[in-house]
């Protein structure tokens, strides 16, 4: 396991760094406000081949391996404000760019890579319904083969990009009884297939930057060259897809703390009550010290996770274990900069409360909490808790 | 053959039914449907198999089909390694 970065580990971060910086903080509050997704945004990141970061050259995108997508997402993270902007990036490539790249066929890929790399597409991974989260395979959108084409039909919900999306990475059951053993098959639907419709744009707390809606296959004929990794393959599909979302999703909130480290210092040295700077404090120097100690904790998890993916299907655990880890040290240096900030803190002229927003998704989406501490005592030989 | 199926019986004993006699584990007690394996079970034993026997699982393979009893776990396994 490397700590230090190579030469092209640091080109990348020190690039992508500043690109996040200068190019995708634009008119975030008002666009925050009324939900709205920055397509300009999406473009420019397009332009510099962003959504296709860890997808082959071949396809048109970057090649990167795990950890150097990890670090690229991180200066990412640190630089862009926009919470829900990168997490549609994230939720475009890491369940839907990454698969189909390593589990198209060749046909798949030419087709759909391309455009997904460079953000003429965008894409949305569809499990989660309304009676089925936590419990996602026991779904009952059903797909079935009729002639060169299977017939879906169901509602998923909660699906991150679905507004603007032009196709899903969509499971469904091809064999009821069969449930995560082989029962379920993963398929690449195009938005404009006859009987896909995106019928719900749903209002959220945090990352609203990002749309997520509710989407309806009504008797959706795709064609069977659409779909990914073979019948049945739902589950390794959608086990691969959780734990490249784990591990590198967490990239973005390293970053994050990154940025809340450095706005929470400058605030506190300039910022001075009682004729002192409030840095002076030990209660403010601890709120500093453990959102530092958080922020270097995570980093090391973040990369080491990421590293494991394509090594072990073992990752689970540490992508479970760092996920379960990120996402509540997020929310926790989330709240200390805004402690630190006071009253500003709690404005949304401040852009720290939006972080705290944005953070408390983490312990929801790819998996709650909860399930990433079945997940970890499961490895640890303690059942799967369900 | 016998080794590796005394393996995987005692790894799916000793992980999924700790303290459960060796004999109630025979070759054909359907794993999948008595719920022993569930979906962590599951990709548990997969990491297991491909780590201990150098074999891969393609991702239409993880399922009842090659993982419901030991005889189909032997047998899958042995297919692979040639
Ligand atoms: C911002 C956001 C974006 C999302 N994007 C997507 C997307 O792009 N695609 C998609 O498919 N889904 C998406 N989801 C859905 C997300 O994956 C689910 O919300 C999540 O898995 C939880 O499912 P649920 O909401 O049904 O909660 P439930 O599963 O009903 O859980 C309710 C509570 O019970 C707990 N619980 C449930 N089972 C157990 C158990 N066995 N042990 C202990 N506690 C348990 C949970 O932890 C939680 O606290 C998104 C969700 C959010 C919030």
């Amino acid at each position: 396991m490397i700590l230090e970065y190579t030469e092209e580990q640091k080109s990348l971060r020190e690039t992508l760094l500043k690109f996040a910086r200068q190019e995708l903080n634009d008119d975030l509050e008002s666009r925050d406000r009324e939900q709205v997704f920055a397509a300009d945004l999406w473009k420019k990141m397009g332009e510099m081949g962003i959504p296709g970061l860890a997808v082959s050259e071949e396809y048109g995108g970057g090649g990167l391996d795990p950890l150097s997508t990890a670090i690229a997402l991180e200066a990412l993270g640190q630089g862009c404000w926009d919470g829900g902007l990168l997490f549609s990036l994230c939720a475009h490539m890491l369940p839907c760019a990454v698969p189909i790249d390593k589990f198209g066929t060749e046909e798949q890929k030419r087709k759909y890579l391309p455009g997904l790399c460079d953000g003429s597409l965008i894409a949305s991974n569809a499990m989660t319904e309304a009676n089925t989260g936590s419990d996602a395979f026991a779904m009952t959108t059903k797909a079935e083969k009729d002639g060169e084409h299977y017939v879906l039909t169901g509602n998923k919900i909660f699906i991150t990009n679905a507004p603007v999306a032009d196709l899903f990475v969509a499971f469904a059951l091809t064999d009821a009884e069969k449930g995560f053993h082989g029962g379920v098959s993963c398929f690449i639907v195009e938005m404009d297939t006859p009987g896909v419709s995106c019928s719900r744009k749903i209002e959220k707390m945090g990352i609203r930057t990002s749309p997520f809606g509710e989407i309806s296959f009504q008797e959706a004929r795709v064609p069977a060259a659409n779909m990914l990794g073979g019948e049945g393959a739902g589950a390794t599909m959608f086990t691969h897809s959780m734990d490249w979302e784990r591990a590198l999703l967490s990239a973005i909130h390293v970053g994050a703390m990154e940025r809340l480290l450095e706005t929470a210092t400058t605030y506190a040295r300039t910022r001075s009550q009682f004729g002192r700077p409030i840095e002076r404090y030990p209660a403010i120097r601890e709120h500093v010290a453990r959102i530092k100690a958080h922020l270097e904790s995570s980093r090391l998890m973040v990369y080491r996770s990421a590293d494991r993916l394509e090594k072990s299907r073992s990752v689970s655990q540490d992508a479970a274990l760092s996920k379960l880890f990120v996402s509540e040290a997020f929310v926790d240096a989330a709240e200390r900069c805004i402690q630190i900030h006071g009253g500003y803190g709690f404005t949304t002229e401040y852009k720290v409360e939006r972080v705290l927003r944005d953070a408390i998704g983490g312990k929801i989406y790819s998996g709650t909490s909860e399930m990433m501490i079945n997940i970890v005592a499961a490895w640890l030989g303690m059942g799967s808790g369900t | 053959m016998a080794e590796m199926r005394e393996e995987i019986r005692e790894f799916i004993l000793k992980e999924f039914l700790p303290g459960e006699p060796a004999e109630s584990l025979t070759d054909d007690v359907e794993l999948v449907s008595s719920r022993i394996l569930d979906s962590l079970a599951t990709l548990k034993l997969v990491t297991f198999l491909e780590d201990s026997y150098g074999v891969e699982f393609a991702a239409h393979e993880v399922g009842a089909e090659h993982l419901d009893t030991i005889d189909r776990i032997v047998a899958f396994v042995e297919s692979r390694k040639g």
